[in-house]
C-alpha cells in the first residue's frame, strides 16, 4: 500500500460488512447477564408505568365521582409507590448498563491498543500517526452508547411493537393490515436515504482522520513552521481541512435529520390511512366506531416505538463508521510475531550468523540479496557505507523488526524466526538514531530500559555514559520532567539518555545505530571508555561514520550494493585498498589538515 | 458563565442564524403540541360524537378536508423541524469551524515555552474531544434548554388562564427542582473536570505510544506498556462511570419531583373535583398537558449535567484560545526592508532557562556572508545559542543584533523569513520529497527542488526511489535514514535562499563523501548568505572564518583553525582525538 498522508482519504468499503456487527456481539456477550437483567429491569419499570394511566382512570371514572376523600388519598399513595418502583427499576438499570457500557470500550480500547502493539513499524511509517490515535481515543468513544444502551433500546423497543402488533390483531385483522401497510413505505423511504447517509458518515469519519492527521503533526512540528514562517499557509491548509470536514459532517447530518421526519410523516398518513378506510370503507358493516377509536390509538402507539427505533438506527448508521475504521486496525495483519510453537530464546551468549539472507521492503525492491556473516560471541563490528545502503536494515532484522524473504538469521544457533519476540528482544540493547524521550522524569526515561532497576543502578549506568553530570545539574535532577519535543534536552543529551536507557536493559548484544552522532568527541571518547569496560565479552555491532568511533572494532563489514562488498579488520581493508580505503582516506585528509 | 459569554462573542456572523434556530425551536415545539388538534377533531366529530355516522353523510367534504390538513399540517411541521435543526447544525458547525481554525493559529504561534510545557496528547484533546463538547453545547444543549423552558412557560401561562390555584399548586415544586439542581451543579461539576483530565491522559499515553513506537519494539516494552494504557484506559473508564453515577445519584429525585406533579394532579385535582371548584373540563385540560411540564423538569438535570461536562471542557479549550506567545513583535517594531545583510552580532548575552543559567555573557560578531563555527561538548549551550537569533527564546540579558538592530525591535516573522534553519532533531512531514523540500516556499518549481536536493546531496537517493521527488515519506521521516533525513532538512533550509543559514548539526548521520559534497555546496551557493554551523567533526568547521567554543554556556575559545590549534586548547584536543582513530600513519 501507497503511504497515506493527511489529506488522502482512506480507502473505505462501502457495502457494510456484517462481521462488524457480529465482532461486536463478541464484546457485548461478555456483560450478557448484565444486559438481561438490564432488559427484565426495564420491562418491570414499563410495565409499572402502565399502571398510572390505570390508577388515574379509576380515579375519575369511580372516586371522584363518589367523592371518596379517603379512596382518593389510597390512589394517590399507590401513584407515589407505583413511581416508586418505576423510577427505581429504570435508576438501577440505568446504573448497570452505565457500567455495561464503559467495560465494552475499555475492552475494545484494550484489544485495539494490544493489537497496536504488535503491528510492524511498516505500519507506523505508512500513515500519520493522527490517524492511529483518533481511532484509538475518539472513535473508541463514539460507539459506547450504542454498544449498550442502544442495543438494549432497541430491543426494548422491538418488544414494544411486537407487544402492539399483537393487541392489535386481536382487536381488528384488517386494520391492523392499515397500519402496517405503513411498513414497506417506511423501510423504502429508509434504505433510500440509507444509501447516501453511510456514504457520508463514511466520508466524515474520513475528514475528521485527515484532520487529526495534520493537527497531529503540526503540534509536533511546530518549530519548524515558526522557521520557515510557514504559519499562514498551514493556517490555509488546515482551515481547507476544516471546511471539508464541515461540509462532510453537514451532508451527512443532511441526510441523517431526514430520518425522523420521514417516519413522523408516515405515521400520519398510517392514521388518516385509518379513518380513510375504516369510516370510508369498512365502516359500518365490518367494523364499529369504536373498533376505529381503539385502532386509531394503537397506530399511533405502534409507530411512537418504530419512530424511536429510527433515531437508534441513525446512530447506528452514524457509529458503524467509526466501528469500521476500529475493527479494520485489529484485522489489520501482523506481520512479524510469535510462531505458534516459539520457544523462549535461552540467554543469549552472542554468535550471530547470516546465511544467505534476502529481504526487500517492498516486493521487487531487494534492499538485501544474499547476505551471509557470522559474529563470534564477544566480538565487536563495524557497519559501515554510503547512507541508505543498509546498515540500518541489517540490524533491524537481527531484532526482527522484519521477517526476512529469505535465508536464515540465527544467534547462537537458534533460528531466531523460532523464538518468542520478547526473549530475543529483551536480551537485545539496540539504540535507534532517533532518541525518542516520553513525557516524565529522566530517571523514568532510563528506567525504561529496565522497569525494576533501583535508583542506584540508573545513576550508575548514566555515569558510565556520562550523562550523570548534566542530569545533576538540571532544576530537578534525576525527578526533572521533559518530554518529546521539549527544548529542555539538547540533541546529544537525549542520545545519552537513550544510551543510558540501553545499557541499564543489561543487553547481550548492543547495537549501536549513529548512536553518537549528536555528541561531541571528547564526550564520546569517555563515553567509550566506561562502555568498553561493560561491554567485555558481548557481541556489538556498531553503525557509524566517524571512523575514529569505529576504529577499535575486531571487524569492519563495508555494506553496498545490497550485500557485503568487503569485510575485515581495519588494517586488512587497508591492504585491500578497496571501497574502506577510499572512505578512510577521504576521512583522513580531512581531518589530518 | 463565562463560557457562555465566550460562545456568543464566537458565534459572530452566525447569531441571527443561531437566533433563528432558537425561535424556530420554540415555534416548533408549539406547533407540535397543536398537532394532536385534527386527529382528536376527526375523532370528537366522525367518531365518538353522538351523530358520528350523520356526521360523515352529512360532511364527508368536512372530513376529507380535516385528514388533508392533518396530513398536510405535520408536513409543514415536520418541514420547520427539519429546517430548525438543519439551522442549528449550520450556526454550530458555522462557530467551530472557526474555534477550531483560531485555536490551530494560536497554537501554531506559541512559544517553544508553550510546547515545553504542554503535551501532544493534551493539546489534541482540546482541539478535538473538548472542542465536540461546545458543539454538543451549541447544537444541544441550549436548544434542549429553550425547548423546555418555552414548554413550561407556555404550560404553566395555559394552566394560570385554566386556574390558578391548580397551577400554583403545581409551580409548588420548582423550588425543589432548583434546589436540587443547584446542588446537583455543583459536585457534578469537579467530576467533569476529572474526567476530562483522564481523557487528555489517556490521549496522551496512546500518543506517545504510537510516536514512540520504535522505541517500545526495541526494548520488547509492549507488555509494559499495554499494562500503562491498562490504567489510564481504565481511569477514564472509571471518570466517565463517576460522572454518569453521579448523575443517577440526583435523577432518582429529578424523575420524582417530575412525577410528583402527576400526584399532586391527582391529589389536588381529585379534591378541587370533589368540592367543586374546577370542572372536569379544566382538569382535562390541565392533565392532558402535565407532560409538558413534567419533561422539562425530568430534562433539566440532563442538561445541567451537559452544561457541567461543556463548561470543563470550554475552560480548556479557552485556555488555549486566549493564550498568548511572550514573543511578539513590539509596537514599535521595525520593518525590515526586503532581505537583511546578514551582520549578526551578540553583546554580552546571558540567557536562563528556569533558574539554571544555559548562556552567559556571550559576544561575538559574525560579518555578512562570513561563516562561523560552533563547537563544544554536549549540553555546552550550543543549540540554545543559535535559537536565539530567530527568537525562539528572548535574552534574559544582552543584546543579539541583526544587521545592527537588536531582533527585539525587528518583525518577528520578517526576521524569520530571513533565516534558513536545520534543526538537529530533524522534523519531516508525511508529504512527499518534494513537499518537504518545497515546505518554506510551496510556489517552488520541480527543478529548483532538484537543485537545492542535489546541493544537499539528498539528489541521488531521491532519484533512486520508485516514485522520486513524489515518493510520500512517513511521520517525522521514518524510513528514511537518519543521514537522508538531515539531507532533506538541509535542502529545505537551503531552498528559502535564506540571508542567514543555521545548520544544528546537519552533518552528523552523513558519510565523509556526502559532507564533503556538502560542504563544498556551501562554500559555492549562489545567494549571499552567513552561515552558523554546529558540528562535532573538525571537517565541518575547519574552514569557518571563525570558530567559537563553547564551555558551559561561556566562550572559551574563539578564532580560526589555525589560531585555535595554535592556541592547544579544546579544538586542538578534538582534532587530536579524531585524528586518533587513524592510528600513527595520519601523523
Amino acid at each position: 500500500m501507497a503511504r497515506n498522508r493527511y489529506d488522502i482519504d482512506e480507502v473505505l468499503e462501502t457495502p457494510f460488512d456484517f462481521n462488524h456487527l457480529k465482532r461486536s456481539f463478541v464484546y457485548i456477550k461478555r456483560y450478557g447477564r448484565k444486559m438481561i437483567l438490564a432488559l427484565v429491569l426495564s420491562v418491570f419499570a414499563t410495565i409499572s408505568g402502565l399502571l398510572e394511566p390505570l390508577i388515574t382512570q379509576y380515579a375519575l371514572d369511580v372516586t371522584i365521582p363518589n367523592k371518596d376523600v379517603g379512596q382518593l388519598v389510597l390512589l394517590g399513595v399507590l401513584l407515589i409507590a407505583v413511581f416508586a418502583i418505576s423510577i427505581t427499576f429504570s435508576t438501577i438499570r440505568s446504573r448497570v448498563m452505565t457500567v455495561v457500557g464503559q467495560d465494552i470500550i475499555f475492552d475494545i480500547r484494550t484489544d485495539l491498543f494490544a493489537h497496536l502493539q504488535k503491528l510492524s513499524f511498516q505500519y507506523f511509517d505508512d500513515r500519520p500517526h493522527g490517524k492511529i490515535l483518533i481511532r484509538v481515543v475518539n472513535y473508541v468513544n463514539s460507539v459506547s452508547d450504542m454498544l449498550s444502551n442502544g442495543i438494549i433500546n432497541v430491543i426494548l423497543e422491538l418488544l414494544n411493537v411486537i407487544f402492539i402488533m399483537i393487541f392489535m390483531f386481536f382487536v381488528d385483522v384488517k386494520l391492523s393490515l392499515v397500519v402496517l401497510s405503513g411498513l414497506p413505505i417506511f423501510v423504502a423511504v429508509i434504505m433510500a436515504i440509507k444509501t447516501h447517509q453511510r456514504k457520508a458518515w463514511q466520508d466524515e469519519s474520513n475528514k475528521s482522520s485527515n484532520l487529526n492527521a495534520y493537527l497531529e503533526e503540526n503540534i509536533s512540528g511546530a518549530r519548524v513552521t515558526q522557521i520557515f514562517t510557514r504559519e499562514e499557509e498551514n493556517e490555509g491548509i488546515f482551515d481547507r481541512l476544516s471546511n471539508k470536514y464541515r461540509k462532510a459532517w453537514m451532508r451527512a447530518v443532511t441526510y441523517s435529520n431526514l430520518v425522523w421526519p420521514a417516519t413522523d410523516n408516515i405515521s400520519i398518513w398510517v392514521r388518516a390511512a385509518i379513518f380513510l378506510v375504516g369510516l370510508l370503507v369498512l365502516s359500518p358493516t365490518t367494523v364499529t366506531l369504536g373498533t376505529i377509536a381503539a385502532m386509531t390509538s394503537y397506530a399511533s402507539r405502534f409507530w411512537q416505538p418504530i419512530m424511536n427505533l429510527s433515531n437508534l438506527y441513525n446512530d447506528f448508521i452514524n457509529n458503524i463508521a467509526y466501528l469500521e475504521r476500529i475493527f479494520e486496525m485489529m484485522d489489520e495483519p501482523i506481520t512479524v510475531d510469535d510462531k505458534e510453537d516459539a520457544h523462549e530464546m535461552p540467554e543469549i551468549k552472542g554468535d550471530i550468523s547470516f546465511e544467505h539472507v534476502n529481504f526487500a521492503y517492498e516486493e521487487g525492491k531487494t534492499v538485501l540479496e544474499d547476505v551471509s556473516f557470522d559474529v563470534k560471541a564477544g566480538e565487536s563490528i563495524a557497519l559501515v557505507g554510503p547512507t541508505g545502503a543498509g546498515k540500518s536494515t541489517i540490524v533491524s532484522l537481527l531484532s526482527r523488526f522484519y521477517d526476512i524473504k529469505g535465508g536464515r538469521i540465527t544467534i547462537d544457533g537458534e533460528d531466531i524466526s523460532e523464538v518468542t519476540l520478547s526473549s530475543l528482544r529483551s536480551q537485545m540493547g539496540i539504540m535507534l538514531q532517533d532518541s525518542f524521550i516520553f513525557s516524565g522524569t529522566i530517571a523514568d526515561n532510563i528506567r525504561y530500559g529496565r522497569l525494576d532497576a533501583t535508583e542506584d543502578e540508573i545513576i550508575k549506568a548514566s555515569k558510565v555514559v556520562r550523562a550523570d553530570d548534566f542530569i545533576r545539574e538540571m532544576e530537578d535532577g534525576y525527578n526533572t520532567e521533559v518530554n518529546e519535543r521539549g527544548s529542555l534536552l539538547s540533541g546529544g543529551q537525549k542520545q545519552l539518555i537513550s544510551f543510558a536507557r540501553t545499557l541499564l536493559s543489561d543487553p547481550k548484544i548492543l547495537v549501536l545505530d549513529e548512536a553518537t552522532s549528536s555528541i561531541d568527541v571528547r564526550t564520546e571518547k569517555l563515553l567509550q571508555q566506561g562502555l568498553d569496560e561493560l561491554l567485555k565479552g558481548r557481541t556489538s555491532i556498531i553503525i557509524a561514520h566517524r571512523l575514529s568511533t569505529i576504529k577499535n572494532c575486531d571487524r569492519i563489514m563495508y555494506i553496498d550494493n545490497k550485500g557485503i562488498t568487503e569485510c575485515g579488520s581495519h588494517d586488512e581493508l587497508m591492504a585491500k585498498r578497496g571501497d574502506y580505503y577510499n572512505l578512510y582516506t577521504s576521512q583522513h585528509i580531512e581531518a589530518a589538515v | 458563565m463565562f463560557q457562555v459569554k465566550w460562545l456568543w462573542q464566537n458565534l459572530k456572523g452566525y447569531r441571527a442564524v443561531y437566533i433563528t434556530a432558537l425561535c424556530l425551536s420554540i415555534f416548533c415545539n408549539i406547533l407540535y403540541l397543536t398537532t394532536p388538534y385534527f386527529s382528536s377533531q376527526i375523532v370528537d366529530t366522525y367518531i365518538s360524537n353522538e351523530n358520528a355516522v350523520e356526521n360523515l353523510k352529512n360532511d364527508r367534504n368536512g372530513f376529507l378536508t380535516l385528514i388533508a390538513l392533518m396530513v398536510g399540517f405535520t408536513l409543514l411541521r415536520t418541514v420547520f423541524q427539519y429546517s430548525c435543526n438543519m439551522t442549528y447544525e449550520i450556526s454550530s458547525q458555522g462557530l467551530i469551524y472557526r474555534l477550531r481554525t483560531h485555536l490551530f493559529k494560536c497554537v501554531q504561534n506559541q512559544d517553544m515555552d508553550f510546547y515545553d510545557k504542554n503535551r501532544t496528547g493534551d493539546l489534541m484533546t482540546r482541539l478535538t474531544g473538548d472542542l465536540d463538547m461546545v458543539r454538543h453545547a451549541v447544537s444541544w444543549v441550549f436548544k434542549g434548554m429553550v425547548e423546555s423552558l418555552t414548554l413550561f412557560v407556555a404550560s404553566m401561562a395555559y394552566f394560570f388562564y385554566v386556574d390558578w390555584r391548580m397551577a400554583l399548586m403545581l409551580l409548588a415544586v420548582t423550588p425543589f427542582i432548583f434546589g436540587i439542581n443547584v446542588v446537583f451543579k455543583r459536585v457534578v461539576g469537579p467530576v467533569h473536570v476529572e474526567r476530562r483530565e483522564k481523557l487528555a491522559k489517556m490521549n496522551t499515553d496512546a500518543q506517545e505510544n504510537i510516536s514512540g513506537n520504535r522505541v517500545v519494539k526495541a526494548f520488547a516494552r509492549e507488555e509494559y506498556e499495554k499494562e500503562k494504557f491498562a490504567r489510564s484506559n481504565n481511569d477514564f473508564s472509571q471518570a466517565n462511570k463517576n460522572a454518569a453515577l453521579m448523575r443517577l445519584k440526583f435523577s432518582p429525585f429529578m424523575d420524582g419531583l417530575a412525577e410528583a406533579l402527576s400526584v399532586i394532579m391527582l391529589l389536588g385535582g381529585g379534591m378541587f373535583l370533589i368540592n367543586g371548584s374546577i370542572t372536569m373540563g379544566e382538569y382535562v385540560a390541565i392533565s392532558g398537558l402535565i407532560w409538558a411540564i413534567a419533561n422539562p423538569v425530568r430534562n433539566l438535570g440532563i442538561y445541567v449535567n451537559d452544561l457541567q461536562r461543556f463548561m470543563a471542557s470550554a475552560m480548556k479549550v479557552i485556555e488555549i484560545y486566549y493564550s498568548q506567545p511572550k514573543i511578539v513583535d513590539r509596537s514599535d517594531a521595525k520593518d525590515i526592508d526586503g532581505r537583511i545583510k546578514g551582520d549578526i552580532e551578540f553583546k554580552n548575552v546571558s540567557f536562563k532557562y528556569g533558574r539554571k543559567t544555559v548562556l552567559e555573557d556571550i559576544s561575538f560578531s559574525v560579518r555578512a556572508g562570513e561563516t562561523v563555527a560552533i563547537m563544544g561538548e554536549t549540553g555546552s549551550g550550543k543549540t540554545t545559542l543559535i535559537n536565539l537569533i530567530p527568537r525562539f527564546y528572548d535574552v534574559a540579558s544582552g543584546e543579539v543584533l541583526v544587521d545592527g538592530v537588536n531582533v527585539k525591535n525587528l518583525k518577528l516573522r520578517q526576521l524569520r523569513k530571513n533565516i534558513g534553519m536545520a534543526t538537529q532533531d530533524v522534523l519531516l512531514y508525511s508529504d512527499t520529497i518534494d513537499g518537504n523540500i518545497a515546505y518554506g516556499d510551496s510556489s517552488m518549481s520541480e527543478e529548483d527542488v532538484k537543485r537545492y536536493a542535489e546541493l544537499a546531496a539528498a539528489d541521488e537517493f531521491v532519484s533512486k526511489m520508485p516514485d522520486g521527488y513524489e515518493t510520500i515519506i512517513g511521520e517525522r521521516g521514518v524510513g528514511l535514514s537518519g543521514g537522508q533525513k538531515q539531507r532533506i532538512s538541509l535542502a529545505r533550509a537551503l531552498a528559502i535562499k535564506p540571508a542567514v543559514l543555521i545548520l544544528d548539526d546537519t552533518t552528523s548521520a552523513v558519510d565523509m563523501e556526502t559532507e564533503m559534497h556538502i560542504q563544498n555546496s556551501l562554500r559555492n551557493l549562489d545567494f549571499d548568505c552567513t552561515k552558523l554551523i554546529i558540528a562535532q567533526r573538525i571537517s565541518s568547521t575547519k574552514d569557518a572564518d571563525k570558530i567559537i567554543i563553547l564551555d558551559d554556556g561561556k566562550i572559551k575559545e574563539m578564532g580560526t583553525h589555525e589560531e585555535l590549534l595554535a592556541k592547544k586548547g579544546y579544538y586542538y584536543e578534538v582534532l587530536m582525538l579524531q585524528n586518533e582513530g587513524f592510528g600513527k600513519e595520519a601523523v
